[in-house]
């Protein structure tokens, strides 16, 4: 089976200040891969890398090479494309000035698709997929940033949904969402696995254990270790730094 | 500070004080003439000409609004922010829209009105272009600046290129500013406007008879469109969350 994204030696600097220092991974196709480590450890930089939305940054460099089937991000030239592949959760939900309804059928709409039925299938779809359908379906025309804040996170997910990424990117998506909700969106992560790879960036180490396939824990800009999750959590991880942090040690 | 930042001051302070010795010399060189002014003919008799030129100059505001949004536009979405010239461009525009318009005025009334001798629509198309294009560039680009990063960042990892970015998410976000700024800008013609109507009837009247001279209700009227106009742009200022 190849490796849905390869990264080899990935240094990342933000002018001097170096966020990433070689980082080496794969991450399979169709698994959930947990990525755990305390703040300015380089998570978000890692997905930002991958779905090049780094670039929005002043004074980065990037080094090394990821490879998404195999082929080198940064040599492609349609970085739209690129971005359409992949979906992105950020930790605050930011709901675009829009509708419900346009809110998700945006992304489609970008890459030309006009038709309406075609459109409302797709918004159904997604918003059903992300919890939150039962809740939205008789005001769809109503502002998406007049919904609650565990609502409008649902609600960037579905949107990122819409463009039926291969890769889903959740970026510590259940800092503004309630319990329950969180625990709704993970079951739909792990249905959706079926269907997409997903990088899950968390602080919440529980929620790593509960979802994840294999997780990788980063410290300071360095991959510690990364293996299958029951590895990571078991008594002995092959890194003591990653047993203290599981264990609330530290971080 | 660093080399390009002193650099850049100094050229903004170069042509600062190039604008004050030319606006030095022009009124000096009027005072001078002091005695000709009143026999000199201006091609306008009354304020009401004046008016009807303004009408003219209707079309021309609204381009110059236009291409001052969409050189706003240019600057911030494609220029990056490091470069030398982005800068200067930004400093020079600051300069520009930080001149109370009542100078524009008075320049207009200096140098062409006096030293040109005839009242060209030309001066009043440099006029509109002086008081037009540096405020609506300005406003236009803080309300550019005001629209949250993240709602870019959001839709560029959508897939949206940078012109289903703008059009779609920062100019609705950015719009009711950008009419705020249109609002300043017809506040501050307005303004010039009635002061130049004024200063037409009060040179014919000086002639005749100071004592008969009334202040037509034409000037009235723009100066109450003008003070209407600075309130809509304010109120639309305003931060709101939307």
């Amino acid at each position: 089976m190849e490796n849905k994204i390869e990264i080899s030696d990935l240094k990342v600097y933000y002018g001097d200040k170096q966020a990433l220092n070689g980082i080496s991974l794969d991450v399979y196709p169709n698994e959930i891969l947990g990525i755990i480590g305390p703040a300015q450890s380089g998570k978000t930089t890692l997905l930002k890398v991958i779905n090049r939305t780094l670039e929005f940054t002043q004074d980065f460099s990037v080094e090394g090479s990821v490879k998404l089937d195999g082929v080198d991000i940064y040599s492609i030239g349609d970085v739209h494309a690129l971005r359409r592949r992949i979906g992105m959760v950020l930790p605050l939900p930011v709901g675009l000035p829009l509708s419900i309804y346009d809110n998700v059928a945006f992304a489609p709409r970008t890459s030309g698709l006009r038709d309406k039925a075609e459109l409302d299938v797709i918004v159904e779809r997604c918003l059903t997929q992300a919890a939150l359908w039962d809740e939205v379906k008789d005001r769809l025309d109503s502002l998406g940033t007049k919904l609650s804040g565990g609502q409008q996170q649902r609600l960037t997910i579905a949107r990122a949904l819409s463009h039926q990424p291969e890769i889903l990117c959740l970026d510590e998506f259940s800092i503004a969402v309630d319990p329950i909700t969180t625990m709704r969106i993970e079951d739909v992560l792990k249905d959706l696995k079926n269907e997409m790879t997903i990088l899950l960036v968390t602080n919440l180490v529980q929620q790593a254990k509960r979802l994840a396939n294999r997780t990788a824990f980063m410290l300071n800009g360095d991959l510690i270790e990364i293996d299958d999750t029951d590895v990571i959590f078991s008594e002995n991880p092959a890194e003591k730094s990653t047993y203290d942090y599981v264990n609330g040690n530290f971080g | 500070m660093n080399r390009s930042e002193l650099i850049i001051q100094i050229i903004a302070l170069a042509t600062l004080t190039i604008a004050c010795v030319l606006v030095w010399v022009v009124t000096t060189e009027v005072f001078h003439v002091e005695g000709e002014i009143l026999s000199v003919p201006m091609g306008i008799d009354s304020g009401s000409d004046l008016i009807d030129r303004l009408y003219s100059m209707i079309p021309l505001l609204c381009v110059a609004m236009l291409l001052s949004i969409a050189f706003a536009f240019y600057i911030e979405e494609w220029l990056s922010e490091t470069t030398w010239y982005y800068r200067i461009i930004n400093q020079q525009i600051s300069i520009l829209a930080n001149i109370p318009s009542l100078i524009y005025g008075i320049l207009v009334i200096c140098i062409f009105l006096f030293q040109v001798k005839e009242f060209l629509n030309f001066t009043l198309v440099l006029a509109i272009v002086f008081l037009v294009v540096p405020v609506i560039i300005r406003t236009t680009q803080s309300a550019i600046r005001g629209v949250d990063l993240s709602v870019r960042e959001a839709a560029y990892a959508l897939g949206a290129n940078r012109w289903q970015v703008i059009t779609d998410h920062v100019f609705p976000r950015a719009f009711p500013k950008i009419t705020g700024g249109i609002f300043t800008v017809i506040s501050r013609v307005l303004a010039i406007a009635a002061l130049l109507i004024i200063v037409c009837e009060l040179r014919t009247s000086i002639i005749q008879d100071v004592s008969s001279y009334e202040i037509s209700s034409d000037v009235f009227v723009l100066i109450s469109l003008a003070l209407l106009s600075c309130v809509l742009s304010s109120f639309l200022q305003i931060n709101r969350n939307s």
